[in-house]
């Protein structure tokens, strides 16, 4: 039952919804007319090649990543065990991961001098190279299919106890639970899901550069990056980035308009239900494949994190942790009050269409090349006359925040609408304000969410490697520009901890915000 | 308990780089890519020497590559602090000298020695090296000696730079293109196999070499010098090509709308000086324009024979086909 339309909600965020419509324009518009200062480059790229090889990558991954998410999320909810809690935050926590970062991974597991064939040597045997459109898609299906189940897991988890308790009684069996039960569950969340990692694949940029193995796997971002960077031509970025966002939009705008929210809140002790033993066994088989497949990419990462006290001498490092944390943390902060702001609009919106009009351009933002924001940033700041150095934490914070944002939707935008659905009365009766409502209902009900929120906001700016190539400078340094540095220079070594570094910063803010914000409510109340 | 993070949130944000106080100094800004800036690179020790007797403030400023530098010079326009741009290439030269942002140097370069005698108006020469496939001894007893030997060699691996984003990668385009003129495509059809993958900068693909994912990575004759003198670590070598190495000479100008014309003259100076260029084959890796001690790593590096180098103007005008050729012959159209 929808809530009358409530402007004082609505506004705000259909404000900051169209504000980023507003700046996604303006920015590709300076672009284009900043043409003049660039050259006609003499080849323009075969886009529809281009097309048809980024959108056959990013179906292959978003399929995939929904399959392995859900089965995921399946074997998940059916077990208990010691540490499962912290392996869920972990889930979150792989999809901020800078895609150099899993490429690093990826090729130290799975590479020619890799883990995996160091182990298969003294028997003869080796995997095949790690290089293609198979390397491409193991790489996004660590980040994405962990997403998915992120997402997923959570609407299992807070089943009603009473349809558990009616199933249980039937005596039905595993996949007829599966289908009566979970599947209704998972099915709306599935295209909103879809959307996203359609887009992150669609636009992947490290992954598909380095595990791509040449031009046959480029996508269009590559060829936007390389119109921008190389060549120049800042007509050919802004045309291929108008493809690049129609191609997206026609996906996202449906998903956007007709995805609904669904039920799923934090709220309520979740019930549980084992599995007979044969699924429970293969429950576990498939945990621990997952864990296997996903886990031992970021181990290899995070076991270069002891050559981080090599960096400790240099003041460089200390200035660029300083920074670094210094722009995260209000990313987190704005982030959550946009997402707050958008989520709430979203809700209070009475149509569907007023509704898809809201989402739409928090997701778009994905869809637009990250080298053509940062240019558009640098003409926008050149343009007010504000000096690079003043501009960079501000760009680095509103770029990484609207980058988060879509994720920070797909988080909170459930929770709100179903304390919507069971508070329209109590907070319709007691005439409570927009402050009131968030207080004292919404917070302490949302906390998790909102700690989730928080970590995400904090991850994307932390790991920012499209803005700091253009604004970085010696006065503004942050790790990832110091890793890029350190790789660029013969120091792989320093480039790998910080890598490791940057990984465990990430985990660390998902394992920690949520509690932590839990315990704030909990504290208050 | 929100207030004390928002708090803390406001507070880190106040510390974030604050801007230097200005001096009564002038200052001299040098735009240049990320490892010539760097603590271990020449930055720091050119600045401390030219600081000395300039009576100025040098500054580098280090963007992700010398293309990414001279395209910040393009984007920011008249507004820029740039006076130099340094680290651009021989490849890069025509396309620089024709945004008309460059002024004359003014300065006699002609006793430098810069192989095939490269010179120009707008640009002074500071090193040069060859561009080379690097492989490790112990693991490729029998490397090949040519383009056509790398074709040839079974199973064998290469992970090369896109000619796109990254100057090495342009640089193959142009070696091949050098040696072998209107059959280069097929040359690069023939290399095509051999690709593990093309990676976006130097960078990453001599770390992927490094780690074992690749048997040779294209880079330069003198990639083995830094693991000789820096690891003591004589391992890694450069495959001598029948064809010749093609040449990448680094160069730096002056811009046309630097307010400091003459104290950038003097620098550039100072840059191809004895004093200057003694830092630059320990700190930058290649080989210094002036006469001076090289470290000992740099005595048994491939000599190239010949040395390959196209004219500006020609690159300037077909680099944009060349790179198409070789992509599609990678992309096995």
């Amino acid at each position: 039952m929808p809530l009358p339309a409530n402007s004082r909600r609505l506004w705000p965020g259909a404000l900051v919804a169209f504000a980023i419509a507003g700046l996604i324009a303006a920015l590709l518009a300076l672009i284009w007319s900043a043409r003049g200062l660039g050259t006609a480059g003499p080849h323009p790229p075969d886009i529809a090649h281009l097309l048809r090889m980024t959108a056959l990558q990013a179906g292959l991954t978003t399929g995939l990543s929904l399959v392995a998410g859900i089965v995921l999320a399946w074997a998940l909810n059916r077990l208990r065990f010691a540490g499962r809690r912290t392996l869920v935050a972990l889930l979150s926590a792989s999809l901020v991961t800078p895609g150099i970062v899993v490429a690093i991974g990826v090729l130290a597991v799975w590479g020619r001098a890799g883990w995996i064939n160091a182990g298969l040597a003294p028997f003869g045997l080796s995997t095949g190279p790690v290089f293609g459109l198979g390397g491409i898609l193991y790489a996004h299906l660590l980040l994405d299919a962990t997403y998915a189940a992120a997402v997923l897991l959570p609407r299992l988890d807070t089943l009603p106890a009473t349809r558990l308790r009616l199933g249980r009684s039937l005596g039905l069996a595993p996949l007829r639970r599966f289908a009566l039960i979970d599947w209704p569950a998972l099915r709306p969340a599935l295209p909103g899901l879809a959307a996203v990692i359609f887009l992150l694949a669609f636009t992947s940029f490290p992954i598909v550069l380095i595990l791509g193995g040449g031009p046959a796997n480029q996508t269009l971002e590559v060829a936007i990056y390389a119109a921008v960077r190389r060549d120049f031509d800042l007509g050919a970025a802004v045309a291929l980035a108008l493809v690049q966002l129609a191609a997206c939009a026609l996906l996202v705008l449906p998903t956007a308009l007709f995805a609904p929210a669904a039920i799923a809140t934090s709220a309520g002790r979740t019930a549980f239900w084992p599995e007979p033993r044969p699924f429970a066994a293969l429950a576990i088989v498939l945990l621990a494949l997952a864990l296997f497949a996903f886990g031992l990419p970021l181990a290899a990462v995070l076991s270069a994190l002891p050559a981080i006290a090599g960096l400790f001498g240099q003041p460089a490092f200390w200035q660029a942790t300083v920074t670094s944390l210094a722009v995260a943390t209000p990313s987190a902060f704005v982030t959550l009050v946009f997402a707050y702001l958008v989520a709430s609009a979203r809700t209070a919106a009475g149509s569907r269409l007023l509704k898809g009009l809201i989402a739409a351009p928090a997701s778009a933002y994905l869809a637009v090349p990250g080298v053509t924001l940062a240019l558009g940033f640098f003409l926008l700041a050149r343009d007010l006359s504000i000096p690079v150095s003043t501009a960079a934490p501000l760009v680095l914070v509103l770029a990484n925040t609207l980058l988060a944002l879509p994720f920070a939707l797909s988080i909170l935008t459930p929770g709100l609408a179903a304390l919507d659905r069971r508070h329209a009365r109590t907070i319709a009766g007691l005439r409570l304000s927009v402050a009131r409502r968030l207080w004292a209902i919404e917070a302490p009900a949302l906390a998790r969410e909102i700690g989730l929120v928080l970590a995400m906001g904090f991850c994307f700016s932390l790991g920012d490697l499209s803005v700091i190539a253009l604004f970085g400078t010696e006065d503004f340094q942050t790790l990832p520009w110091l890793m890029n540095r350190a790789m660029g220079a013969y120091r792989s070594n320093d480039a790998a901890a910080l890598a490791a570094l940057l990984l465990l910063l990430s985990v660390a803010a998902f394992l920690a915000l949520p509690p932590l914000a839990e315990r704030a409510a909990r504290a208050r109340a | 308990m929100f207030r004390p993070l928002v708090l803390a949130a406001l507070l880190a944000f106040a510390v974030a780089p604050v801007a230097a106080s200005a001096a009564d100094k002038p200052t001299l800004t040098v735009y240049t890519y990320d490892a010539f800036a760097a603590d271990w690179g020449p930055g720091p020790g050119l600045k401390q020497g030219f600081e000395k007797t300039c009576a100025c403030t040098l500054d580098f400023v280090a963007a992700d590559s010398s293309i990414g530098a001279l395209r910040r010079v393009q984007l920011e326009g008249r507004t820029t602090r740039a006076d130099i741009v340094l680290g651009l290439d021989t490849a890069l030269a025509g396309t620089a000298e024709a945004t008309g942002l460059f002024a004359p140097h003014g300065i006699d370069t002609t006793a430098l020695k810069v192989p095939n005698g490269w010179s120009s108006p707008d640009f002074v020469p500071f090193d040069y090296g060859y561009f080379a496939f690097v492989y490790d001894k112990t693991k490729l007893a029998d490397p090949p000696h040519s383009f056509k030997d790398l074709a040839g060699a079974d199973g064998l691996t290469i992970v090369i730079e896109d000619p796109r984003s990254a100057t090495p990668g342009l640089g193959l385009v142009l070696w091949i293109e050098a040696a072998y003129g209107d059959k280069a495509p097929s040359v690069w059809s023939g290399l095509a196999p051999h690709v593990v993958t093309v990676t976006p900068d130097w960078s990453s693909a001599y770390d992927l070499f490094l780690k074992g994912e690749a048997d040779m990575v294209l880079s330069y004759t003198t990639s083995p010098a830094y693991h000789l003198v820096e690891e003591q670590n004589d391992r890694y070598a450069a495959a001598a090509f029948d064809e010749g190495h093609y040449l990448q000479v680094e160069i730096a100008g002056i811009l046309q709308s630097s307010p400091h014309k003459d104290l950038a003259g003097k620098f550039l100076a100072y840059l191809v000086s004895p004093e200057a260029q003694a830092l630059i084959p320990h700190t930058n890796w290649m080989y210094p324009v002036a006469d001076g001690p090289v470290p000992d790593g740099f005595a048994g590096l491939v000599a190239p024979d010949p040395v390959l180098l196209l004219p500006d103007a020609e690159v300037a005008a077909h680099s944009g086909d060349w790179i198409a050729e070789a992509l599609d012959a990678l992309a096995g159209k």
